[in-house]
């Protein structure tokens, strides 16, 4: 079997250090895009039919699997594995503490082609969300704004990034580069706090296939450092700032000392 | 995901009949199961991710007076379908929205407290958790679950402002085990808990992930300033925080004699 290998993105992959979400656990996750337009698929991952039928747009996950390698191998639906080579394939290596996303997808130009990314699963300050924007369609340089001010610009196939925002609903545009007047998607998008919404542009432009597909890896978030409640200090006296648990114990000392107290009189 | 289905409590699949292949475990969207090319064994549709929060009572801590059990596990999801199915289409929507109730006005008769309640978030400035400007609300963690929903929510007060008095939460400290909290929602609808213990945390140790934890039975926690105070710096050493349950949950110390 002929397998076309992600030398390049195998390494990108391996060598990044498992984070804070996943540092005792021996998995990853993986996300799974469809973004080849009619196109329906099936997909094994290490010679197993694991996603039957998927056609475009389908998003799987994040999806908990062990750490290791992973043989992907797409075959239009039903055809036979025995019986001839994948439409697409690749290896990957998924080490434990990493979230990553096989994505099937258009190059520009059009040609289908497989890709693996990794994905930010560090953890947010409190209060943040992360959005991620991968561009996976067949079209060009775009642009990609937040309620109108620019986020990213020149994003490329194939390209992507993130970015920590205050958690809310923001509208997101995808433009060509530099054409705000050609406005690819339009959105209003709710970002959750501790979670990175991942956007996956895919299809093609000139097709009329173009659509954004989402996941999201959620559980990033961190406390508040603190709470601020007080800087008057009218509460009376000293408190002893005694746990309830030992409430008991410290009135019983303070009886002692009442009684000692009266009898040193 | 947040705002988005009910986290299920952390769950681990049953990796005893494993085989080496793939194992795939529906994480949150996917209902229904998982799946491989073999049949594996069904294991939960939990959330992995929520092994980061799994913030076990961290540092162990576990409050005075805890009568709190651990969550019980879910049922196993039913057998292995054909394959894995997409997640759902309406996962956009979910993404941002909020609890399906939100807080509004919290009742402690005990304390004499009648206040209205109302959604805060963070302070970037500080970092810290956005309080009231006013001394007579209450701040809810919005970001957070909400009183009665899994993990802790948070209430909190001021014990006092300089440029306004006594706060609403000035008497929580003698807030005591078996006293009731009632909490209304915008909905309409009311909820009441019972306050199962009281802690004074040094604020180098108040234990956050613990008070702002998102998984775990439903916990109340109400939280002010106390102990004692730094007059050059104007704040308290302290945090003063009570744990409640919901009513329902409450364990009854002894059998019903009819």
């Amino acid at each position: 079997m002929k397998r076309m290998k992600l030398a390049l993105l195998v390494t990108v992959l391996a060598i990044v250090p498992a984070t804070t979400a996943f540092a005792q656990s021996s998995e990853g996750e993986v996300i799974v895009v469809h973004g080849v337009p009619d196109l329906a698929v099936d997909i094994y991952v290490n010679g197993d039919l694991t996603f039957e039928n998927s056609t475009f747009g389908d998003v799987f996950g994040p999806l908990a699997l062990p750490a290791g390698d992973y043989d992907i191998d797409i075959y239009a639906t039903g055809a036979d594995p025995d019986a001839g080579d994948p439409a697409l394939a690749g290896s990957t290596t998924l080490p434990a503490g990493a979230v990553a996303t096989i994505a099937a997808y258009l190059e520009e130009g059009g040609s289908p082609t497989l890709g693996v990314f990794v994905e930010n699963n560090s953890s947010t300050d409190a209060g943040d969300a992360r959005i991620t924007a991968r561009h996976l369609a067949d079209f060009g340089a775009v642009d990609i704004l937040a309620n109108d001010g620019a986020v990213w610009e020149g994003v490329t196939n194939g390209g992507g990034a993130d970015t920590d925002v205050p958690a809310a609903t923001y509208n997101i545009k995808i433009t060509a580069a530099g054409d705000p007047g050609t406005v690819a998607f339009d959105a209003d998008v709710p970002l959750g706090e501790g979670t990175n919404t991942i956007a996956y542009a895919i299809g093609s432009v000139e097709g009329g296939s173009f659509e954004v597909a989402t996941a999201a890896i959620a559980g990033l978030h961190e406390s508040p450092s603190g709470v601020p409640t007080g800087d008057a200090g009218l509460l009376p006296g000293i408190n002893p700032m005694v746990p309830i648990a030992l409430a008991g114990l410290a009135v019983a000392a303070l009886a002692g000392s009442v009684v000692l107290a009266r009898k040193e009189r | 995901m947040q705002g988005l289905p009910t986290r299920e409590p952390d769950m681990k699949p049953d990796f005893s009949r494993l085989p080496t292949i793939l194992l795939a475990v529906a994480v949150a969207f996917v209902i229904g199961a998982v799946v491989t090319g073999l049949s594996l064994p069904a294991t939960e549709a939990g959330d992995v991710l929520s092994s980061e929060t799994a913030l076990s009572p961290a540092s162990g801590a576990s409050y005075p007076g805890s009568d709190i059990s651990p969550s019980t596990s879910e049922p196993a999801a039913e057998s292995a379908p054909e394959s894995i199915p997409p997640n759902e289409v309406s996962l956009l929507e979910q993404l941002g929205s909020q609890p399906e109730r939100s807080p509004v006005r919290l009742r402690i008769q005990a304390i004499g407290v009648d206040a209205s309640v109302a959604e805060h978030g963070v302070d970037r400035r500080t970092g810290q958790m956005d309080v009231p400007r006013n001394v007579n609300d209450v701040a809810w963690y919005k970001h957070g679950p909400a009183p009665g929903e899994r993990g802790s929510a948070v209430l909190a007060a001021h014990v006092d402002l300089s440029s306004q008095g006594p706060g609403v939460f000035y008497n929580l400290r003698d807030l005591a085990p078996g006293d009731r909290v009632a909490v209304s929602y915008d909905d309409g609808s009311e909820s009441w808990f019972v306050v199962e213990a009281r802690t004074t945390y040094d604020k180098d140790e108040l234990p956050l992930s613990t008070i702002f934890s998102r998984s775990g039975s439903p916990t109340l926690t109400l939280i002010t300033c106390g102990g004692g105070f730094n007059a050059s710096a104007q704040e308290y050493d302290s945090n003063v925080v009570v744990y409640a349950i919901p009513l329902e949950q409450f364990p009854t110390p002894t059998p019903e004699t009819a």
